[in-house]
């Protein structure tokens, strides 16, 4: 058997790790062993939060819907608006609420009026 | 904004006062590109006029896929602006400068010590406003005057303990709550909010937000503090 030396192939491979750990924070950039541990890392928790995203912003969006909600003279919840507009079939999600609730928080009151009605 | 929620406003109230007279433009059920589904309710009317508008189907604010008859609904500053519906408002360094906080008073003279925490850290962390980002400081500041009044039920007075530890072995100090009031009254309010505060960087700035005084003066006076809007009913300590 002749000997075969591999030549590039390995470090072309090791090439696009390194690229794509670029820019970690010390060894984490700058060891080989260490940037493939770390890339790994990186993509399992950017699949992972990927997914955590779409939770997260929902829970922003509630919190912010409830903190314009309960400034009302009368007491009124988040979850007693959510209550009304299902009873009366307004399909506002809460992502366009919370919008509306900073833009403009008197078309907020509005709607929350019409529906309390 | 304001003409678009006006007419989203309009609409919904047309839509609720009118529901028999406005029929579905379309003769047959077709795809919204707000749900993504065929739709057919069945029993409210409400509902399918809300759908078949063609106002829910502009998602961006790209002027050319809006049918001309409704480009009026559309500020121009809007139109060319940032698209404030898919992109979930965050706080700018303008949003939240200190010098711009509202400043708020409270006297904890006969207030329930939890209860008064409680509201204070909600009004320090922000969760009132709109505006409220869990990761930025979008908070108001709090001082509280009276701090050596405060009350709390039960025998908690002779029997809540305060323990803080020097590092040292053996160093654990205890004391009672009224030992404590005497000693030093600021403390007590200080680590009932601290506790209700985020723990982390943001918590530990949070917490400097919070201005505790002995005596019914405080030397905020320049910075206007405006009465805290309390909203729980047990908060004072019944004679």
């Amino acid at each position: 058997m002749t000997r075969i030396k591999r030549g590039y192939i390995t470090r072309r491979r090791r090439k696009k790790i390194r690229l794509f750990a670029s820019t970690f924070r010390g060894a984490h950039s700058r060891l080989t062993r260490t940037t493939i541990q770390q890339k790994m890392r990186a993509l399992v928790s950017a699949h992972r939060d990927r997914r955590r995203q779409k939770i997260h912003f929902r829970r922003l969006w509630i919190a912010r819907i409830n903190a314009v909600i309960r400034d009302n003279k009368v007491s009124y919840t988040y979850s007693r608006l959510i209550n009304n507009m299902y009873k009366r079939q307004l399909l506002l999600n809460r992502k366009i609420l919370a919008q509306i609730a900073i833009s403009n928080s008197n078309c907020l009151s509005m709607i929350s009026n019409e529906i309390i009605k | 904004m304001a003409m678009l929620c006006a007419s989203s406003s309009s609409s919904l109230l047309s839509t609720s006062s009118s529901p028999s007279t406005s029929k579905p433009s379309f003769a047959s059920p077709k795809k919204t590109q707000f749900l993504g589904f065929n739709l057919s309710p069945p029993n409210s009317s409400i509902a399918a006029n809300l759908l078949s508008r063609p106002h829910f189907q502009v998602r961006c604010q790209d002027l050319s896929v809006v049918p001309k008859e409704q480009r009026w609904m559309f500020e121009e500053s809007e139109a060319q602006g940032p698209d404030i519906w898919n992109k979930t408002w965050y706080p700018k360094a303008s949003d939240h400068v200190n010098t711009d906080k509202q400043w708020y008073v409270v006297d904890a003279s006969d207030k329930i010590l939890g209860r008064l925490a409680s509201t204070i850290a909600y009004y320090i962390r922000g969760k009132n406003l709109a505006t409220y980002t869990p990761s930025v400081d979008m908070g108001s500041f709090v001082v509280v005057v009276n701090a050596e009044k405060v009350e709390v039920s039960g025998k908690k007075r002779t029997q809540k303990l305060y323990r803080r530890h020097s590092g040292r072995p053996g160093g654990m100090k205890v004391e009672t709550f009224d030992q404590l009031q005497n000693r030093i009254p600021e403390r007590i309010i200080e680590h009932a909010v601290r506790g209700m505060l985020p723990k982390g960087r943001l918590g530990r700035a949070l917490f400097n937000h919070l201005k505790v005084y002995k005596g019914p003066d405080h030397p905020h006076e320049a910075q206007q503090p405006i009465d805290l809007p309390i909203r729980d009913k047990r908060i004072q300590k019944e004679k």
